[in-house]
């Protein structure tokens, strides 16, 4: 199928949906979202391929049912890559990474998956194919839509292509350190406050581990640094630890210098985000729920609640994508 | 009561303006080509008093228009009549800076420029840097998603905000943090011009002065080998701190004004500066001079030191008043463009400036595309500023068309509210006045700006209109 008459067919089946007062669930490869009983699937996973990458212009545009691991491939390439380090779930596509504005532990350094987004192209609960943003590092003209919709888990709107601000390929070594989790998380604090070129900062099995890029002085200066293999980014991030029965993941979101929260199993993104293992949900402001089903979080306020569901009624006006 | 006395009534009568000459300063922002004096101009000294102005403007249905240091150059605060300016600059304490976190939290009346200068004993400072910085406000910054030389590698202003809290028309406190779960409300309020909430409190993240910095200056013969030059210095990994380019005329007005020794016979000059730690610069510098040498420039400088470095800047951070000195007047243009095609967009634009018959210097940012063409040109030839903004609009169609965008840094505000027609279909622009209708109903937030109508649209011709019946009448056209 061309790219125009395949974008089209999405827009008829949105169309179709509202006349039928049809719910669509939409979903990249499924890798999370199940199929609701009342929801009619909108697969977009068959919408694939890089649209157009030029290496010099540090961009990349693609369409969003692309598999996340034919897109680093594609980059890598050319020596460059997603400087968002986004987790990969088996085969996760970029759209479903982007609907849930997935980041890894880079995110304090180079910045998370929205802070890569460019423009997209998408198409409302209407039918309506539309733009926002484009293929230019600086672009201010009108909102920022295309920043906006990231983390929309398909509730506003298909994403169809996203344009996206890649980076050169890093060479990065990571280290590691034993010491206790308080002191962990102030040390990294510390250290994110120098020079040195980080990449990643974390807290792990009673040890610290930084990771830094490109040249940088030796790190000998203390006895317990020894240099160990990047795998360990891998494992933190998706973060699919095994747990005790009855146990659930929690991922918490705080300020970076948090001191040390009772059953954190790990500290990422330079104590940014603290993983707990617990029964009951632990009393923090922005926790979420991690397991293999989405578990919404809600913990907005009522006038941010009115924003946003005036934003599903300006995109979504006839409620036709399932909002989870 | 007005809704002056009912302002001088709640606030000290010494924070409201209304007579024609306390308003005058307040009568336009960067772009002064247009003016209009407000009816009154409110300048709180606390949030609970912007608080007090939103909501006794909201009674008496008086449209409100945000002011930091109107330092904008799109008219993004040029008054109407009938409203009032809700000027900031009293705002402007540094509430906190925590270095070890590396974050600020200040007042949007704070200018850019004072918090690197607060974090500086830490070691730390904030990234983006408009060339306003000395002036521009926090505030005015995060309103219009402000970037500087930095952008490429450090991001604009969106990158480096971490939570705000802004009032709505009601008066209402809303926090956006990057925290939140869900769609991304903390971005859609930067680049919003003042039309979704006024924005008084920023947190805003730091980060650590890179140890070393290093400017290579390269000459070249023409353009195109100068913008190829880019290309291969970004394809070999390297991500500069900073990439200007400049054409021969700008290169001959900044030597004349700067005298820092440009080579002036030069069709095209680029400025690049690597940082970061010393090993890492001192590596980076040699290999872009290495590329920029085996990409035909015939003339390399490499900065030794932090004097030299800096001096070679200021031909460049110059150059804008150092064109300005050739003409009466000069319009700042500000659009984007993919980077392969610079050597055509600045063809063209020549080709423009004879049709024309107006100069024009181009100084840009061509790590991203970010074009600055100056025209210049004289107000006080009748004529002459209409004939320079039909060629400014031409200029940012030619950007369109070659796949870039209307704006890189400078908004829109009033100016450029026809090339948004240009750039957007009417269904996007149908979203954006629901996205403004969601946030302010009343549409009292900068009324007009930024956003065209879809009439305005129409009237241009961009848009077909069935049976005179415009599409969503419920919505407010102005
Ligand atoms: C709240 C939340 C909780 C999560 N919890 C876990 C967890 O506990 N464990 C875990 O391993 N991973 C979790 N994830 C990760 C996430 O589900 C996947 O890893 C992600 O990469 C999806 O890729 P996919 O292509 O398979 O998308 P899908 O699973 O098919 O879809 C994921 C979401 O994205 C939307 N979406 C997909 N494509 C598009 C598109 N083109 N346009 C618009 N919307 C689209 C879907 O509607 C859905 O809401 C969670 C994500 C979220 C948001
Ligand atoms: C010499 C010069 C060089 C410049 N260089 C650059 C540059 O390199 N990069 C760049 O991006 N810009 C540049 N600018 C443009 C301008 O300085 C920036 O856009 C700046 O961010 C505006 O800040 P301000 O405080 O002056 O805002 P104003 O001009 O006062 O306002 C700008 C807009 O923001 C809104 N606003 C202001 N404060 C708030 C608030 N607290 N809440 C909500 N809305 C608000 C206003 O309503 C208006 O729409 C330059 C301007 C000049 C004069």
């Amino acid at each position: 199928m061309s790219m125009q008459s395949s974008i089209s067919h999405y827009s008829d089946q949105i169309k179709q949906a509202v006349v039928d007062k049809q719910l669509l669930q939409i979903a990249g490869n499924q890798s999370k979202v199940p199929l609701y009983e009342d929801a009619q699937l909108l697969s977009i996973a068959d919408h694939t391929g890089i649209v157009s990458y030029d290496p010099a212009e540090l961009v990349v545009t693609v369409k969003a049912g692309t598999k996340l691991s034919d897109l680093s491939a594609a980059l890598a390439e050319n020596n460059q890559m997603l400087g968002f380090e986004p987790p990969e779930y088996g085969d996760s596509t970029i759209g479903g990474t982007y609907a849930c504005a997935l980041t890894g532990p880079s995110r304090p350094f180079r910045g998370g998956l929205r802070d890569f987004v460019l423009g997209t192209q998408l198409i409302d609960g209407q039918g309506r194919e539309m733009r926002f943003g484009g293929k230019m590092l600086k672009n201010v003209a009108g909102y920022d839509v295309s920043r906006m919709l990231c983390g929309s888990k398909g509730s506003l709107a298909l994403v169809t292509e996203l344009s996206l601000k890649v980076l050169p390929l890093l060479e990065e070594q990571t280290y590691s350190i034993p010491m206790p989790e308080g002191e962990a998380i102030l040390l990294m604090n510390k250290m994110q406050g120098t020079s040195l070129p980080l990449t990643g900062c974390a807290y792990f099995e009673g040890k610290f581990y930084y990771r830094v890029a490109g040249e940088h002085p030796t790190q000998d200066n203390r006895v317990e640094v020894t240099a160990c293999s990047n795998d360990v980014w891998k494992t933190l991030n998706p973060f699919q630890p095994k747990l005790a029965e009855g146990e659930k993941l929690w991922r918490l979101d705080v300020e970076s210098t948090n001191p040390a929260i009772e059953n954190t199993i790990a500290v990422g993104m330079g104590g940014t985000r603290r993983w707990v293992a617990s029964k009951n949900k632990p009393n923090h402001p922005y926790v979420t729920l991690w397991q293999s089903r989405f578990a919404p979080r809600n913990n907005d306020k009522p006038c941010v609640q009115r924003i946003k569901a005036g934003l599903k009624d300006v995109f979504d006006p006839h409620h036709i994508f399932k909002d989870l | 009561m007005d809704v002056i006395q009912a302002l001088e009534e709640a606030l000290n009568k010494n924070c409201i303006l209304s007579s024609e000459e306390a308003c005058r300063p307040y009568e336009c922002d960067g772009l002064s080509a247009y003016r209009q004096k407000p009816l009154a101009v409110a300048l709180p000294e606390d949030v609970e008093q912007v608080k007090q102005v939103l909501r006794i403007c909201k009674a008496h249905n008086t449209p409100v228009i945000t002011r930091g240091s109107g330092t904008g150059l799109a008219g993004g605060t040029l008054p109407l009549e009938n409203s009032v300016i809700l000027g900031l600059s009293k705002l402007n304490k540094i509430l906190q800076i925590d270095p070890l976190q590396r974050t600020a939290i200040v007042q949007p009346g704070v200018r850019n420029i004072q918090v690197s200068d607060a974090a500086a004993k830490y070691g730390l400072y904030y990234a983006p840097d408009p060339s306003s910085q000395v002036a521009c406000s926090i505030g005015g910054n995060v309103a219009e998603n402000s970037g500087g030389v930095h952008c490429l590698k450090y991001g604009l202003t969106v990158h480096n905000v971490t939570s705000l809290t802004v009032l709505d028309m009601d008066g209402e406190i809303i926090r956006f943090d990057e925290k939140d779960d869900g769609i991304d409300l903390l971005a859609l309020l930067n680049g919003s011009e003042g039309l979704l909430g006024v924005i008084v409190e920023i947190k805003l993240k730091l980060i650590p002065k890179p140890e070393a910095a290093q400017l290579v200056m390269a000459a070249f013969n023409s353009v195109k080998a100068c913008a190829d030059a880019v290309t291969s210095v970004l394809k070999q990994g390297i991500v500069p701190a900073g990439l200007e380019m400049m054409d021969k005329f700008s290169i001959q007005a900044a030597e004349d004004f700067a005298k820092v020794g440009y080579p002036v016979e030069a069709a095209a000059l680029l400025l690049c500066e690597v940082d970061g730690s010393h090993d890492q610069v001192k590596v980076d510098a040699q290999r872009v001079a290495d590329i920029l040498t085996q990409n035909g420039a015939y003339e390399i400088r490499v900065s030794q030191n932090e004097k030299e470095r800096i001096e070679l800047w200021q031909g460049r951070k110059n150059a804008f008043p150092a064109v300005g000195r050739y003409s009466p007047d000069y319009y700042c243009m500000d659009g984007t463009i993919p980077r392969s095609k610079l050597a055509y967009v600045l063809d063209e634009i020549d080709k423009l400036s004879e049709k024309y018959g107006l100069k024009v210097a181009n100084v840009f940012h061509a790590g991203d595309g970010n074009l600055h063409p100056l025209i210049l040109y004289d107000a006080n030839k009748p004529g002459e500023l209409e004939e320079t903004e039909k060629f400014g609009q031409e200029i940012l169609k030619l950007c369109v068309d070659v796949g870039g965008t209307i704006t890189g840094e400078h908004g829109v505000g009033v100016e450029k509210l026809d090339s948004m027609c240009h750039q957007y279909p009417q269904a996007e622009l149908e979203i954006f006045h629901g996205i403004k209708n969601v946030f302010d109903s009343s549409g009292l937030l900068n009324p007009g700006k930024a956003i065209p109508t879809l009439h305005r649209c129409a009237e241009l011709g961009h848009m077909h209109v069935h049976n005179n019946q415009l599409p969503h009448p419920e919505l407010e056209r102005f």
